[in-house]
C-alpha cells in the first residue's frame, strides 16, 4: 500500500468514526430527551415516591364505658418486638437471638406469618406482644444486639371485665383481607391505615366508626438509607370517641351471677326509654383472645362447643315463646271479643278439640277449676288459652304478635339480629308444603307451636305492654339518639280496658296462686310477670315429661317476662334459661335479684 | 520579559481547544461540588488533579514529537510490565486487582495503557508505512491483545473494552480490509457464548440487569434505575444546582465518579445535558480537523487513536448512566472526580497539542 492510497484511505474512515460519533452522541440526545421531556412526570414522581414517605400515625381506639364510668373496654399500653416484613428476616434465627430475653413460641410465628399474610400496609409486625417490664428492661440494655428487632409500645385492646359482658361489649380482631374487602367497599379503607384492628362483634362492631376513629399522618423526608431528614407536614390522628352505654355494671355482674352455670339469656331494660340496663348471654368467653388473633386451640373450643358460647342469646337466641306469649294472645282475644269477661271455663286439666277427639293436656293435671281470662293469665291455664285460640284463629292472633314486634327486628344497637318466626299457614306451606291444623292454632296460643322468639323481642314486646304508645328502641348506646335507617313504627296498641285486663292477669302471677308467687312473697314492691316453659324435646304419646330422669340438655327451657314497680315499671325483663325446667322456679329468682338489684339497690 | 515568558509557556497550546477543554473542566468541577455534598477534602483533591494534569499538559505540549516515536515502544514494555506488577503488588479491591502503589500514589496501570497503546500502534504502522500488509494488522492485533487479556483478567472489563477499542480503531484506519473486518465480526459473534462465560458473575448479572432493570430494583438493577429516575426527574431546566434530590439524599450511588452525569442531567436538566453534548461536539469537531492536518502517520493514528479513546470513554459512561449499556464502571473524562482519570485524559490532549503544534517537524 502506497503512502497516498494510506492517507485517502485515514481521511475517508476518519470521516466515518467521525459520522459514527456524531450518530451515536445523537442517540443519547433523543435518549436523554426521552427521559427528561417526555418521561418527566414518571420520574419525576418516581423521584418524590423516593424521597418522600407517609407514616400513619394510628388513631387510639375509643374506650366503652358504663352508665357510671365503669370501663368495659380499655386500651392497655403494651411493648411488642417487631420486625420488618420486608426484610424477609429468618424467624428462627430471631427466635434463637430473643431466647435470652424471651420466649418466641410456635404460636407466636404463626400468628405473625397469618398477620404477614393478611397485613394491609407495609410496617413492621409483631413477633412477640406483651412484653412484661422486665424483658423490656432486659432488650433495651441489649438493644445492639438486635439491629433488626424493633421495641414499640402500642395501645392495646383489654377487656378487663373478661367474660362478663363479652356478648355486648364484643371483640376486636386483627383486619384481614374480607375486613378490607369490605372497607374497600364501602370506602372506608383509608381511614384504617396504620391500624391494625377492628371490631367484629357487639358494640366494637356497631359502633365502629365512632370507635376507630381517623388516622393521622407525618410525612417526611428520608434519605436512601431510611434516615429522617425533616418532617415536612404532621396531621394528628383524630381519636375515636368513647362510647358511654345504658349499661349498669353492678347489675350486669348481679344478673351474671344469679345465672350461675345455667345457660341462657336476659335483658332488662328501662320500659320508659329502652335504655338497656343489663344483657347476659351464658355461656360467655373471654374477648381478651381475639384482640391479637385467637389461637387455634381456643378457637376451637369455642367455635365447636355444643354450649355455643360465642352465640349472643339475646339477639340471636331462637326460643319457643312458651306460656310467655299468654299476655299477648289474650289480648289479641279481648280485642276481638272473645273470650271477654265474664267469661269462664270450668277447667279438668285437658281440651278436647271440637270436631275431634284430640285432647290437648294442661300443665296441671286435674286443671285450674273455674277460670277467667284473668286467672288464665295468672295460673298460665293452658285449657283455658287452647279453646282461645281456636276460636280467634290463626291470623288475628298473629296480627296481635306482630303488632307487639314479634317476627321482626327490634333493632337493637347489636349486631346479628335474628327476626325471629310468626308461624301461619302461610310459611307452614311454604316451608313444609303440609297443610296447617287447627291443633297448631292451639298450640301455638300457648306458645308451643312454631313460632319464635329471642329474648330481645320478649322484652320490647313486654315494654309495649307497659308503654303502647310509644315506640320503644331498645338501645346500649347512651343516648336516646335512633340510628336514622329506623324508620319502621310498630303499630299502636290501644291504652283501654283490654289491656288493664292483661296488665292485671300479669300482676297476679306474682300473687298467690300465681306461677311465680314466691317473688310477691318476699319482694316489697309489686312485680308483673309471666312464667313460661318451652318444649326442647317432644314427647311421644303416652311419653310423661319427668325432670328428674331427663338428660340435662332436653330439660324444658325457662322463660320469664317481668316488670316492676307494676304502678310505675322502671325496670323489665326477659329471661331463657335453657333446660331451666319451668319458667317460674329458675328464671324466676334470676329476675328477684335483679329487680331487688335495680330497685332497691341491693345486691 | 515576564510576559514572554508566559507566551512561550502556551505557545504550543491550541487556544479553541484548550477553551473547550477547560470550560467542560469547569462544568465538571460545578457539578462535583454538589455531588461531592461538602466533602471538601475529594474537591481540593480534584483540584490538585486538574493542576497536575495541566502542567503535564502544557509540558507535553512542548516535548518534540519525534522523542515520542522514538519512545512509543519503550512505553508499551514499560506499561505491560506494570500490568504484571499489579499481579504480584496490586491493591485488591471488589474481588479485582487493578491499582497500584508506588511511593504512596495510587494508580491505575490500565490507564496508562491507554496512551501506551495508540503510541506503540501509530509507531508499528509509522515504521512500516511503505509496506503495510496483512502482517503489520496482525502484529497490531497482538500487540493491541496482550495488555487487553491482562486488564479482563484483572478484571477490568470496561477498561479493556476501551483499549481494545482506541487500538482497533488504529487497526481500522490504517486499512484493514473491509472483507476481513467482516468476517471478524461474524466469527466474533459465534466465539460470544464462551466469551460470556470467562466473565464474572457480577459482570454477567450488570448486563442481564440492563435488559430488564426492573427485574430486581434492589440488587443488581438498582444503579441504574436510580441513575434513570435522577436523570429524568430533572426535566428540562433541571432540579437546579445542589437541589437534586436523588443526589443529596443518596439514592443515587457513586455520584462524584460513574454517576456524575446523573447528578448533572437531575441539576440542569436537558438544558444542561443539551449544552454538554454540544462542547463535545465542538471539541470532536477541532479534533478531527487536527487530525486530518497531521502530516505523518505516526501523529494522524495517535491524534485519532486518543480522540476516539476520550470519546468512547464518555459515551460508555452517558450511555450507561442512561440505561443504554450496563454499569461497567466507567469514569467521565474531564468530569468525573479521580486523579488518573483526569491526569490520563489531559495527558492525551497534551500529546495531540503537541503533535499539532510541531507538525511541520516531522512531516513525510
Amino acid at each position: 500500500m502506497d503512502l497516498y492510497k494510506f492517507k485517502y484511505t485515514f481521511k475517508q474512515r476518519l470521516n466515518f468514526v467521525f459520522g459514527l460519533i456524531i450518530f451515536i452522541f445523537l442517540v443519547l440526545l433523543i435518549k436523554f430527551f426521552y427521559l427528561q421531556i417526555i418521561q418527566f412526570d414518571l420520574y419525576s414522581s418516581l423521584s418524590t415516591s423516593n424521597r418522600i414517605k407517609i407514616i400513619p400515625i394510628p388513631a387510639i381506639r375509643g374506650q366503652i364505658l358504663d352508665r357510671n364510668g365503669e370501663i368495659l373496654a380499655a386500651n392497655k399500653l403494651i411493648y411488642t418486638l417487631e420486625i420488618n416484613p420486608e426484610m424477609k428476616l429468618d424467624l428462627n434465627k430471631i427466635k434463637n437471638q430473643l431466647s435470652d430475653i424471651v420466649e418466641i413460641t410456635k404460636y407466636d410465628i404463626k400468628k405473625y406469618n397469618k398477620a404477614f399474610k393478611e397485613s394491609h400496609y407495609s410496617s413492621t409486625l409483631p413477633i412477640k406482644t406483651n412484653l412484661s417490664t422486665v424483658e423490656v428492661a432486659k432488650f433495651v440494655a441489649n438493644n445492639y444486639k438486635y439491629p433488626n428487632i424493633i421495641l414499640k409500645h402500642k395501645f392495646s385492646r383489654s377487656y378487663p371485665k373478661a367474660k362478663s359482658g363479652a356478648h355486648f361489649i364484643g371483640y376486636i380482631n386483627r383486619i384481614n383481607k374480607k375486613d378490607i374487602k369490605k372497607l374497600k367497599k364501602s370506602n372506608n379503607y383509608k381511614s384504617y391505615m396504620g391500624l391494625d384492628h377492628i371490631g367484629q362483634t357487639g358494640i366494637e362492631f356497631f359502633y365502629e366508626n365512632k370507635l376507630h376513629g381517623f388516622p393521622g399522618y407525618k410525612k417526611i423526608e428520608v434519605d436512601a438509607n431510611n434516615k429522617v431528614i425533616r418532617t415536612i407536614e404532621t396531621v394528628e390522628p383524630t381519636h375515636g370517641k368513647d362510647i358511654i352505654l345504658n349499661i349498669d355494671y353492678k347489675i350486669q355482674k348481679v344478673a351474671e351471677k344469679a345465672f350461675g352455670s345455667y345457660k341462657g339469656a336476659m335483658v332488662a331494660m328501662n320500659p320508659k326509654n329502652g335504655a338497656v340496663i343489663a344483657y347476659v348471654s351464658q355461656p360467655t368467653f373471654n374477648p381478651n383472645l381475639f384482640t391479637n388473633g385467637i389461637d387455634e386451640i381456643n378457637w376451637k373450643r369455642l367455635n365447636s362447643s355444643i354450649h355455643k358460647p360465642l352465640l349472643d342469646r339475646v339477639v340471636s337466641g331462637l326460643y319457643p315463646p312458651g306460656s310467655t306469649i299468654k299476655p299477648f294472645v289474650a289480648l289479641a282475644a279481648l280485642e276481638n271479643n272473645v273470650r271477654n269477661p265474664p267469661f269462664s271455663i270450668q277447667d279438668q286439666g285437658f281440651f278436647i278439640m271440637p270436631n275431634s277427639s284430640k285432647i290437648f293436656k294442661d300443665w296441671k293435671k286435674g286443671g285450674h277449676g273455674e277460670v277467667d281470662i284473668i286467672k288464665a293469665i295468672a295460673v298460665s291455664c293452658d285449657t283455658f288459652f287452647y279453646g282461645l285460640g281456636i276460636e280467634l284463629g290463626i291470623p288475628k292472633l298473629n296480627n296481635m304478635l306482630r303488632k307487639f314486634g314479634f317476627g321482626d327486628k327490634t333493632n337493637i344497637d347489636i349486631p346479628n339480629e335474628k327476626k325471629g318466626l310468626i308461624a301461619s299457614p302461610k310459611w307452614k306451606a311454604n316451608k313444609y308444603k303440609k297443610k296447617w291444623y287447627q291443633g297448631e292454632t292451639a298450640i301455638t296460643a300457648i306458645g308451643q307451636g312454631y313460632t319464635q322468639t329471642t329474648p330481645i323481642q320478649l322484652a320490647v314486646a313486654t315494654t309495649k305492654l307497659i308503654n303502647p304508645n310509644n315506640i320503644i328502641q331498645p338501645h346500649l348506646l347512651q343516648k336516646n339518639k335512633l340510628p336514622e335507617y329506623i324508620k319502621k313504627e310498630l303499630k299502636n296498641i290501644k291504652e283501654d280496658k283490654n289491656l288493664s285486663l292483661v296488665k292485671e292477669g300479669m300482676s297476679l302471677v306474682t300473687k298467690e296462686g300465681g306461677t311465680a308467687a314466691f317473688i310477691g312473697r318476699t319482694a316489697d314492691y309489686n312485680v308483673s310477670a309471666k312464667t313460661g316453659t318451652a318444649q326442647v324435646f317432644g314427647l311421644k304419646e303416652g311419653q310423661v315429661y319427668n325432670e328428674a330422669t331427663l338428660p340435662d340438655r332436653l330439660k324444658d327451657h325457662a322463660l320469664f317476662i317481668a316488670y316492676a314497680p307494676s304502678e310505675n315499671p322502671e325496670l323489665v325483663i326477659a329471661i331463657v334459661v335453657e333446660n331451666g325446667g319451668h319458667g317460674g322456679s329458675t328464671a324466676g329468682p334470676i329476675a328477684k335479684k335483679v329487680f331487688d338489684a335495680y330497685i332497691n339497690g341491693t345486691n | 520579559m515576564f510576559k514572554l515568558t508566559i507566551y512561550k509557556l502556551f505557545e504550543n497550546i491550541d487556544n479553541i481547544l484548550m477553551t473547550l477543554i477547560v470550560f467542560l473542566i469547569t462544568i465538571g468541577f460545578i457539578t462535583l461540588i454538589s455531588a461531592a455534598q461538602q466533602n471538601i477534602p475529594l474537591l481540593g483533591n480534584q483540584i490538585i488533579n486538574i493542576l497536575i494534569g495541566i502542567i503535564l499538559l502544557i509540558f507535553l505540549s512542548h516535548i518534540d514529537p519525534r522523542r515520542f516515536i522514538f519512545y512509543a515502544p519503550h512505553l508499551y514494555i514499560f506499561s505491560l510490565f506494570l500490568l504484571l506488577a499489579v499481579n504480584f503488588i496490586g491493591l485488591e479491591s471488589h474481588g479485582a486487582k487493578r491499582w497500584i502503589s508506588i511511593l504512596s500514589f495510587n494508580f491505575q496501570p490500565a490507564e496508562i495503557v491507554k496512551i501506551t497503546i495508540p503510541l506503540m500502534l501509530a509507531w508499528l504502522y509509522h515504521r512500516f508505512q511503505n509496506s503495510i500488509s496483512y502482517k503489520t494488522h496482525l502484529i497490531a492485533f497482538i500487540l493491541l491483545s496482550i495488555p487487553c487479556s491482562m486488564i479482563w483478567y484483572q478484571p477490568d472489563l470496561g477498561t479493556a473494552i476501551l483499549i481494545g477499542l482506541s487500538g482497533l480503531i488504529i487497526i481500522f484506519l490504517s486499512g484493514l480490509s473491509l472483507k476481513f473486518i467482516i468476517t471478524s465480526i461474524f466469527s466474533l459473534l459465534i466465539l460470544s457464548p464462551y466469551l460470556w462465560s470467562t466473565l464474572h458473575l457480577y459482570q454477567q448479572n450488570r448486563i442481564l440487569s440492563l435488559i430488564d432493570p426492573t427485574k430486581d430494583p434492589l440488587g443488581t438493577g438498582y444503579h441504574s434505575i436510580q441513575s434513570i429516575i435522577a436523570i429524568g426527574s430533572g426535566g428540562f431546566l433541571g432540579k437546579g444546582w445542589s437541589y437534586g434530590s436523588q443526589t443529596q439524599l443518596n439514592f443515587l450511588p457513586e455520584t462524584t465518579t460513574d454517576f456524575i452525569f446523573s447528578v448533572f442531567g437531575e441539576e440542569f436538566g436537558f438544558i444542561g445535558t443539551f449544552g454538554i453534548f454540544i462542547i463535545y461536539f465542538l471539541i470532536l469537531y477541532r479534533c478531527i480537523d487536527m487530525a486530518k492536518k497531521m502530516q505523518n502517520t505516526f501523529s494522524r493514528l495517535t491524534t485519532a487513536a486518543l480522540v476516539f479513546s476520550l470519546f468512547s470513554s464518555s459515551i460508555i459512561n452517558i450511555a450507561m448512566v442512561c440505561g443504554i449499556l450496563p454499569i461497567v464502571g466507567a469514569p467521565l473524562p474531564f468530569i468525573s472526580y479521580g486523579g488518573t482519570s483526569m491526569v490520563v485524559s489531559l495527558i492525551m490532549i497534551g500529546i495531540i497539542m503537541s503533535l499539532h503544534s510541531h507538525k511541520s517537524l516531522i512531516a513525510n
